[in-house]
């Protein structure tokens, strides 16, 4: 009799319902949580792993890689192609080209971690994520857009 | 325009047909999601609050490809699936986009096997290829952002085709150097 008076008084004051509504209730006095991505961009996470990027000597603008060929061995895909020649009389080889296949790429970090280079590693992976291309052909990224990142590409026809 | 603007009194606004059409477009892309692996869960949290997909007028994803203008293919595509792709794209009404978002609809990912499509653009022609494994759900806004400016260039009335490559095969990592 009690558990039948309980449920008559649960249906006829909606207390179902109002438990229902009352998480909703709890979320809407907050302030809206959107990022305005193209105004504000959130920070990445400390270890994130963007598009790689080669890196020079901080003061001289040096090169730093010393194209030991070990990023191409580590990739898994096979996606980096380098070489370089060496100058009669100097030790350090000269890089020549640097392609990187961004299409394939699955940011796995592998060929940064391999990378020998000291104090500063020549390889790493960046914070840019902003990547988008019409065509195929533009996501193979040369020695130039390993150097300074990859450009906003303008659509033409 | 030039004979006709700044003639009106306020409030009246003297465009051409190609900027009113494009701009209409571009605001509101109705996208058919096609989320067929990982790539998805970033685009279904582009499409959440956090980042709010609806801010470009394009939050209104489409179960049936007839109400659909853009289609983000977000994932593997498998060789099963790619006749199924190219239905549904068929499907759609003009004028009609695709976005390949991720490395595994961009060029196959790390799958080089004999069930993998090796790229999206076998099938489909592709407008905005979105790098990453998978893309941040913001380089997916990126990406609509892109496409966006290539809608913005488009012709409506003078029906000039775009440029899309359909069936590329796979770029060469190295020139030919001479």
């Amino acid at each position: 009799m009690v558990r039948t008076l309980a449920k008559f008084f649960r249906t006829i004051f909606l207390i179902d319902l109002l438990k229902g509504l009352w998480v909703t209730l709890k979320y809407t006095p907050q302030p809206a949580f959107t990022f305005q991505y193209p105004a504000e961009r959130r920070p990445v996470a400390a270890r994130f792993r963007g598009v790689l990027r080669l890196q020079v000597e901080p003061e001289t603008g040096a090169q730093t890689c010393i194209v030991c060929d070990q990023c191409a061995k580590a990739c898994p895909d096979e996606l980096i192609a380098l070489d370089g020649h060496r100058e009669p009389g100097q030790k350090i080889k000269i890089l020549d080209y640097f392609d990187f296949n961004l299409s394939r790429c699955s940011f796995c970090g592998l060929c940064s971690e391999v990378c020998p280079t000291k104090p500063v590693k020549a390889l790493v992976m960046s914070e840019d994520y902003e990547l988008g291309t019409y065509s195929r052909d533009s996501q193979i990224l040369r020695v130039d857009e390993m150097y300074d990142g990859v450009p906003i590409e303008q659509y033409t026809r | 325009m030039g004979l006709i603007d700044q003639r009106f009194s306020d409030n009246i606004i003297t465009t051409n047909v190609d900027k009113i059409l494009n701009w209409a477009r571009q605001s509101s892309l109705w996208p058919m999601g096609f989320g067929l692996a990982c790539c998805a869960m970033e685009m279904m949290a582009a499409s959440a609050s956090r980042f709010d997909i609806s801010r470009f007028g394009a939050e209104v994803f489409r179960a049936s490809p007839r109400q659909a203008d853009l289609m983000i293919v977000s994932g593997t595509v498998t060789k099963k699936m790619a006749p199924v792709l190219r239905r549904l794209y068929d499907q759609m009404p003009e004028p009609k986009w695709v976005i390949s978002m991720g490395s595994c609809s961009n060029a196959g990912g790390p799958f080089p096997t004999y069930s993998v499509l090796q790229g999206v653009d076998k099938v489909v022609p592709v407008d905005v290829y979105i790098s990453g494994c998978p893309p941040r759900p913001e380089a997916l806004l990126y990406g609509l952002m892109r496409l966006q400016d290539k809608i913005r260039k488009e012709n409506t009335v003078l029906r000039r085709p775009r440029v899309i490559k359909v069936g590329e095969s796979e770029p060469v990592l190295v020139e030919d150097r001479g």
